[in-house]
């Protein structure tokens, strides 16, 4: 029987545009995906759009690259804002970050789980747009499906009141004005202490009593995908929600993992390297460290397929999210696959939830949480932290007060990316490959494998001019509180 | 689909007040109700960030509908929307098709239109094996819709990928299809305004839309935030010199695009309306993210003059 090529165009259930191509062959006697290809299809370009702006513009415009981890980017950003005035975020501001910054990954966790990736298993209510529906391997029986569907509806609920909750102190969710180099600009009482928690309570038992269960429900059924859609077993983390005003110590800790189950090593941000050799961008030269690249779009080129670049780390691809997170905090000591992939990201939502019930107690009522933060003429900084789906680094460098050069790498890039100049597959393609596909004509399986990395194209397809990466700040930092 | 529209019936007679329906508009409501093929809905995202969908997510209501679930079930057919439909690949393009061939359908557009590279800065999906840009999609759709919903600012004016350089070239629907529009900007769309809109095309309410296609009664019936701002100088308000010390106070001079920009936030985000939060609540300048203006070359931290055209 001859490949059969089939394209999977739009990818739905997932934030912005993806194009799927896979090849479909027998190979010992099981028809599998022998090829793959992911095809990023939304440029943007944000660096053309923050060149020249107010540094401190930075939060409110990169929070636009993705509705669905906005406060990930406005963080990030003003991580490297307050780095470049040299200053750390006092504890007020340290805490209202993280508690709504949490309040967004509960947020995208359980968006992702329920309404992105649940209708891979099982049947939505009778209507548009839950039909018509995919057609699949049904292994649910019908009173789990409906006690499914009912959680489905619950979710739709829990999710939006954690934005609610995160819009306590962010005002507006998503795409919340309170990131702001230097801090925060709310100033907490003890009413919105008790809203907040009373949310809290709320969202967390759904977690560990419905989400948490409902994964290892579908785990149980479907057994088969703890050894689907493993691929390089790479993982990347930069780490997340910092415990101390310096950021030295971290609830998800950084650390990269080669092949599944090595040990844990240091990030060396130096070793992170762009290709383009298959993305829409001129090629200028090899394989370069972003604080050298360039990146002019080129649309048709050669056999380029993409608008993501690709990044590489040591000149591997990784991939990056909960997974990496988990097992990179020695959280989770499972394995690399689609469930894996799930269940880390639900116990992380329950680690989360608890922990956010700590800051919350930690939290100094009436206290301000802006220090001030003034722009250098010149500077080089960079804010290094995790979307829901994982590393997320921004790059930003200050010439005449200005926005000089202001580079992204998100963590779709990562995981999302085509093949490099050596044409190794990007992280999701090698995952794909080997994939058993029952009926080529809805190849649910890779959808599975697809749905289960929480690909975000909004975050990916964005690609900016590199700056200079430097990791310290350029000044020695203040801090109040 | 079959329609049950009952509660969606109820739900605009008690909250009939707030959102401006008049009792003949309530019977108009009824009749329209009682048929079984209202217009159906398609989504359609360009250049975008997916917020204003992750917005309408968060529609909340004393009234029924109560929430978006209600919304979906009971009182729209939304047969194409990316983000949440269960099919994927070319069978999700085929059931748009399909839908936009069987009758009246409304378009809601998300995201600018990026006319750089032939359009293909922003390919939408595959049909027939043709990949479709975000440019054809709406040139496609556009003409035969009933209306054309633009939520957000992106799809109303360019928003955040029309700034700066465009370096894709985004353009606005109207100025793609030289057609009308129902704009409902905001970055992201509040989603009671966009229920609203929602409510009168199935009125067949006619809509007064200001000078840049916004519904009046949404935005420049409510004057400006300045002007009912409860921080305003005029009403006791002090103003703020810095963030160090901005509780409570006005903030003009930390950049507020509050008395440049018309619509009705206060307490209408993330919660029922007035009892929810916005961004002056937590000491945060305006950006007049609802204006066309919006973002602009300026800084969002210096006191704000929009720019003469």
């Amino acid at each position: 029987m001859p490949t059969i090529t089939a394209s999977i165009d739009p990818v739905t259930r997932i934030e912005g545009h993806l194009k799927i191509d896979i090849e479909i062959d027998t190979v010992n006697g099981r028809q599998q995906v022998v090829e793959a290809k992911a095809i990023g299809t939304l440029f943007r370009g944000f660096e053309k759009i923050l060149g020249g702006r107010d540094p401190r513009d930075a939060a409110i415009i990169t929070s636009r690259i993705c509705g669905v981890c906005p406060t990930s980017h406005a963080y990030c950003a003003a991580k490297a804002i307050d780095a470049v005035c040299g200053v750390y975020p006092n504890t007020a501001a340290r805490l209202l970050r993280n508690l709504v910054h949490g309040a967004c990954f509960l947020e995208s966790h359980l968006l992702h789980f329920y309404l992105l990736s649940l209708p891979d298993y099982i049947d939505g209510p009778k209507m548009a747009p839950w039909m018509p529906g995919l057609s699949f391997d049904k292994r649910l029986d019908p009173a789990t499906v409906a006690l499914l569907q009912g959680h489905y509806v619950e979710a739709i609920t829990m999710r939006r009141l954690c934005h609610e909750m995160g819009a306590i102190w962010g005002g507006k969710l998503p795409h919340t004005p309170a990131f702001i180099g230097g801090g925060f600009t709310a100033v907490a009482d003890a009413d919105q202490v008790a809203a907040f928690r009373s949310h809290l309570v709320t969202i967390r038992d759904f977690i560990t009593d419905t989400y948490v269960p409902d994964v290892e429900r579908l785990a149980g059924l479907y057994p088969d995908y703890f050894s689907i859609g493993r691929g390089y077993g790479n993982l990347l983390s930069y780490g997340v929600y910092e415990l101390d005003n310096a950021g030295q110590n971290v609830l998800f800790q950084p650390g990269v993992i080669v092949d599944g189950d090595g040990p844990v090593q240091a990030v060396d941000v130096q070793a992170i390297q762009e290709h383009v050799a298959y993305s829409w961008y001129t090629d200028t030269a090899a394989a370069r460290h972003p604080a050298q690249g360039v990146t002019e779009g080129a649309y048709p080129k050669g056999d380029a397929y993409s608008w993501l670049k690709a990044p590489r780390y040591q000149s591997r691809p990784f991939e990056c999210g909960p997974l990496a997170r988990m097992k990179a905090s020695g959280e989770y000591s499972g394995g690399v696959s689609v469930l894996d992939r799930h269940l880390a990201r639900a116990r992380e939502a329950e680690l989360l939830a608890d922990a956010m019930m700590g800051w919350l107690d930690e939290l100094p009522v009436g206290a301000g949480a802006y220090t001030t933060c003034t722009i250098p003429a010149s500077g080089v900084s960079s804010g290094l932290t995790e979307a829901p789906r994982g590393a997320l680094g921004h790059w930003l460098t200050v010439e005449q007060g200005r926005v000089g050069r202001y580079q992204v790498i998100t963590p779709t890039c990562w995981t999302v990316s085509p093949r490099d100049e050596m044409d190794q597959r990007g992280p999701l393609e090698e995952a794909l490959v080997g994939t058993p596909i029952a009926d080529a004509a809805s190849p649910v399986e890779a959808l599975r494998v697809i749905h289960s990395v929480d690909p975000c194209l909004d975050c990916a397809t964005h690609v900016v001019e590199p700056g200079t990466l430097t990791e310290r700040p350029s000044a020695e930092r203040k801090e109040r509180g | 689909m079959q329609i049950s529209r009952r509660n969606f019936l109820k739900y605009c007679t008690m909250s009939a007040a707030s959102i401006g329906l008049t009792r003949l508009d309530l019977e108009a409501l009824a009749a329209v109700l009682a048929k079984p093929d209202a217009p159906t809905v398609l989504w359609l995202h360009g250049s975008s960030c997916t917020g204003c969908s992750v917005s309408l997510l968060n529609y909340v209501s004393d009234t029924a509908p109560h929430d978006i679930t209600e919304v979906l079930t009971q009182s729209i057919n939304l047969a194409f929307h990316p983000t949440i439909m269960a099919l994927s690949g070319e069978a999700s393009s085929a059931a748009l098709h399909q839908a936009a061939a069987a009758g009246p359908y409304v378009l809601v557009i998300e995201g600018g239109i990026p006319m750089a590279y032939g359009g293909h800065a922003c390919v939408v999906y595959s049909y027939n094996g043709h990949e479709v840009t975000m440019q054809e999609a709406v040139q496609r759709f556009a003409p035969g819709a009933a209306a054309i919903l633009c939520v957000g600012t992106c799809s109303s004016y360019g928003g955040i990928p029309h700034a700066g350089s465009n370096p894709t070239g985004v353009v606005n629907v109207r100025e793609l299809t030289g057609r009308p529009t129902i704009n409902i900007p905001g970055c992201p769309a509040n989603p009671s305004w966009v229920i609203w809109a929602v409510v009168q095309l199935i009125l067949g309410n006619p809509v007064p839309l200001d000078s840049v296609g916004r519904p009046v009664f949404l935005y420049h019936a409510n004057g400006t935030i300045h002007q009912n701002c409860p921080r305003n100088p005029a009403v006791g308000g002090e103003e703020a010199a810095g963030f160090e010390d901005c509780h409570h106070k006005c903030l003009i001079n930390l950049g507020c695009r509050g008395p440049f920009t018309e619509a009705k936030c206060e307490n209408c985000w993330n919660g029922k309306e007035g009892q929810g939060h916005w961004c002056i609540g937590v000491n945060a300048p305006c950006h007049g993210c609802v204006e066309p203006t919006f973002p602009g070359p300026q800084s969002f931290y210096e006191p704000y003059l929009p720019e003469s055209p």
